[in-house]
């Protein structure tokens, strides 16, 4: 399940930088190329410009130097054509709404209709494993299954890049762990889908990605990108091997940087 | 045996026991019911004392009835006047009711039109917290020339007095979206007009709500504000201008029955906006969630 060559390349990035108007360097000459079906986990100390990048990524914010090409086009206009969807660390599901109001709503601000929101709502919930959870509202739903049903929302619209903002920060162990595997379950059904995923646990990106960037703060850079070159599908007893041991050694080395 | 705890919670606390059905007692004895009835138990004693006091005070010092009517005199005037009391009650409800509806649509409408664009907002809604800081009963004489007496200019003023709450509640909730949300909707392509409606205006609702729990005593308040200085030329008048009459001809007992009446009004306003907010709100909201989860 190692990503091909020649595969197309999804996200490019050349010198990239970004500098607040205050003078704060919040990312320096990033270059990275990633292509289409990997799972790349950015992982770094806060403040290390992860997620600036990720601003940029999905056309929040610009660039102050250097170039970002998206799908091979500008990243605004790339979320323009809907092939993204995002995940965030708060599970941002409306709580006036039920949960499969909550996983259509990107179909619906695209103007989908009513028939065809619905059918695609439950799909995305049969996925997660929600799919008896339908007419719940989100108070109803623990903290795990609120990140589900968030999930849920974000593959609704069968995206090409999937962007990933720390989703399980605010989950205990366990439930992390748990949706780990079920998160690496689900971009496995989907060959051609691209996971970027933002952490700050070691642990957790080499268990998830296929390549970890490893960056470091003031000012933001790149300072070491490591290949997992472990097949999936991986499962518990990964966490146990010394290969896995060696690779959060290698990337933890990388961070001390 | 749900029939003996029953009788004995109520007999113990010093009131008379009262025969019950069965199945009412059953339902009555339930935790939650019993407690609810024993926690109702204080005001309304506490309530009785007070009545009879005033009764006994009254009837003992010999106070002259244009200075303190006693209870009794008061329900007396009430039930005499019975028809004017009512026609008064039911205009001053009538005009209450259209000032407040108003307050709410136009509130609520001022409030999305300002909130949908920061220069309609910074250029208006500085003059908006000014007017709201000038005393109502001060531009209550030019509504009345404006709009001569009235139910017109009695309206207008249970409006006013209603709309800035109304205005700054909504507005407050509808810059008080979640910026996490805001981004979200923001990613996926949303157009202002459905950020608006689908996450601004919901996400506004407990403000809204807020903001209608104080405009809606206020407009009664407005009402017979109104009534006091627009009603006297109107045909029938409302509670304010029965107050004025009864006060010019020291019917004082009749002046307590409307009194109590307007604060009765006040609140039966506020009890059916609460039982609206709670509806509104329950599902979701903190704010409504333990009265309906218990």
């Amino acid at each position: 399940m190692t990503v091909a060559a020649e595969a197309k390349e999804w996200v490019k990035m050349e010198r990239l930088s970004k500098v607040y108007p205050n003078g704060t360097v919040a990312v320096q000459d990033v270059n990275l190329t990633i292509r289409e079906g990997e799972f790349l986990c950015f992982v770094g100390p806060s403040g290390c410009g992860k997620s600036t990048i990720f601003k940029m990524i999905t056309g929040l914010s610009g660039p102050t130097e250097g170039t970002l090409e998206v799908m091979g086009t500008s990243p605004k206009q790339a979320r323009k054509q809907s092939d993204t969807a995002f995940v965030f660390q708060d599970h941002t599901l409306l709580p006036w709404s039920s949960v499969i109001d909550n996983v259509s709503l990107p179909l619906a601000l695209r103007g989908v209709s009513r028939k065809a929101r619905k059918e695609e709502a439950e799909r995305a919930l049969e996925l997660v494993g929600l799919k008896d959870y339908t007419k719940a509202m989100p108070r109803q739903l623990s903290g795990g299954m609120k990140m589900r049903a968030s999930i849920a929302r974000a593959l609704v619209s069968k995206p090409k890049l999937l962007l990933m903002d720390e989703p399980f920060g605010a989950l205990d162990e366990i439930t992390r762990q748990t949706l780990q595997l079920e998160l690496l379950e689900l971009w496995r059904r989907d060959p051609r889908m691209t996971v970027l995923f933002v952490t700050h646990n070691v642990f957790e990106a080499v268990f998830l990605s296929t390549r970890v960037a490893v960056m470091t703060p003031r000012p933001g850079k790149v300072a070491a990108m490591i290949d997992v070159p472990v097949p999936f599908p991986r499962d518990e007893t990964f966490r146990t091997t010394p290969e896995f041991g060696d690779i959060v050694r290698s990337v933890s080395e990388a961070l001390k940087h | 045996m749900n029939e003996e705890l029953v009788t004995e919670t109520v007999g113990g606390s010093g009131v008379r026991p009262v025969p019950m059905k069965k199945a009412e007692a059953a339902r009555r004895a339930k935790p939650f019911g019993s407690s609810r009835l024993l926690r109702a138990l204080p005001p309304v004693a506490a309530f009785a004392v007070f009545v009879g006091g005033w009764e006994l005070v009254c009837r003992l010092s010999g106070i002259k009835p244009y200075l303190l009517p006693k209870p009794s005199d008061i329900v007396r005037a009430a039930a005499e006047n019975a028809s004017n009391l009512w026609v008064s009650v039911y205009t001053t409800i009538s005009e209450a009711v259209l000032g407040f509806l108003l307050s709410i649509v136009l509130g609520v409408g001022f409030a999305i039109a300002l909130a949908s664009s920061k220069l309609i907002e910074r250029s208006v809604y500085p003059y908006a917290i000014i007017m709201q800081t000038i005393p109502i009963v001060a531009i209550a004489p030019i509504i009345v020339i404006w709009f001569g007496a009235g139910i017109n200019a009695i309206v207008i003023i249970a409006f006013l007095i209603g709309f800035f709450p109304m205005l700054s509640n909504t507005l407050i909730g509808l810059n008080s979206t979640d910026h996490n949300m805001k981004n979200l909707f923001h990613l996926y392509n949303a157009s202002p007009m459905q950020t608006m409606f689908r996450l601004r205006i919901p996400a506004a609702l407990p403000y809204v709500v807020a903001g209608l729990k104080i405009s809606c005593t206020l407009a009664v308040i407005g009402a017979i504000v109104g009534e006091y200085i627009a009603g006297i030329g109107g045909g029938k008048g409302g509670l304010g201008y029965a107050i004025t009459v009864s006060a010019a001809r020291l019917q004082t007992a009749y002046l307590f029955a409307c009194g109590l009446s307007a604060s009765l009004l006040g609140i039966a306003f506020y009890l059916l906006v609460n039982a609206f907010s709670k509806w509104m709100l329950s599902s979701w909201h903190e704010s409504e969630m333990n009265a309906s989860e218990g």
